[in-house]
């Protein structure tokens, strides 16, 4: 395995992007950090900034506003990186799909920075906090 | 305020308004879920709006905006805790091409952003409104384009 890669796997720390969700799926990502499921145990860290990120958690279905933002989190965030999309509003807009205000979903978004972008999908309306740690762990032994 | 007494209070504004609907939520408790919608034209908004926020004390809930295709409707609802009745200032814009009414932020400064978001997305005009700035749409939205108005598609 490429070093990298190896280091990326080793421990990885998120930082979370809301770009447009209901805050549901937020409360929930909130919730993993809580005793109950203590990500950090797996050392999965929230972080304060993309710079110190392995895998930006991305939750909403990319607005119009937020899309820009995104674009330019992911252009920050220490590559390679893993994008996780959190809920059905950030796989494929979700309700929100016919909205005026829409530019997601959230692959689109991220591939027209990087086309090679690397992109989990975690679906659920909010997906629970085990459904997440399980997309996490696919995704990363998928690698 | 018992619900005969908010009647009667309501009498008094009656020249102002185009007529009164009671509405009233079927499975509701005795007095509660009690609404009276005064219908007016866009003229006399500040003025009802003015009697039930200072003269009756009723709180100020929120604001609605409306596409009827034939006009535009802005609603403000009042709410008295008290009896739970709610009382919702009806007011018909008839002038699609330039749709405008008094704002009712000098008066109620809660209503600012609702106001603001109204102007945003239907784009009604708010006259002697402080700050009638974009609140809600993408900064690069186009000018002129109001996204919930009937004949946009999106
Ligand atoms: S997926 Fe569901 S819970 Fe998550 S942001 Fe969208 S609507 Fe909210």
């Amino acid at each position: 395995m490429n070093w990298k890669l190896w280091s990326l796997k080793k421990s990885i720390w998120v930082f979370h992007v809301n770009t447009g969700a209901c805050n549901n799926c937020d409360i929930e990502i909130v919730n993993l950090l809580t005793p109950k499921f203590d990500v950090e145990r797996f050392g999965i860290k929230l972080v304060g900034s993309p710079r110190h990120a392995d895998a930006l958690l991305v939750t909403g279905g990319g607005t119009r506003q937020a899309a820009v933002r995104l674009r330019e989190v992911y252009r920050q965030t220490a590559k390679p990186c893993v994008v996780f999309c959190m809920g059905a509003c950030a796989c494929g807009m979700g309700i929100f799909e016919k909205g005026y205000h829409m530019a997601g979903p959230i692959d689109k978004i991220v591939k027209e920075v990087d086309p090679n972008a690397i992109i989990a999908y975690v679906p659920g309306c909010p997906p629970k906090p085990e459904t997440m740690i399980s997309g996490v762990v696919k995704a990363l032994s998928a690698l | 305020m018992k619900q005969h007494e908010l009647d009667n209070r309501l009498s008094t504004i009656e020249d102002k308004l185009i007529r009164i609907e009671r509405r009233r939520a079927p499975s509701a408790a005795e007095g509660a879920g009690d609404r009276v919608y005064l219908l007016c034209e866009r003229e006399q908004v500040f003025e009802i709006c003015r009697f039930l926020f200072e003269d009756l004390a009723l709180r100020f809930v929120i604001s609605t905006g409306v596409d009827a295709e034939d006009c535009f409707e802005v609603l403000h609802h009042f709410a008295n805790d008290e009896s739970g009745c709610i009382a919702t200032v009806r007011a018909f814009i008839r002038d699609r091409e330039n749709p405008e009414i008094e704002s009712i932020t000098p008066l109620i400064p809660g209503a600012e952003w609702i106001e603001r978001e109204m102007h945003d997305v239907l784009g009604i005009g708010f006259k002697n409104h402080p700050n009638l700035r974009r609140l809600i749409l993408d900064d690069d939205w186009p000018e002129g384009v109001y996204p919930l108005r009937k004949e946009v598609q999106t």
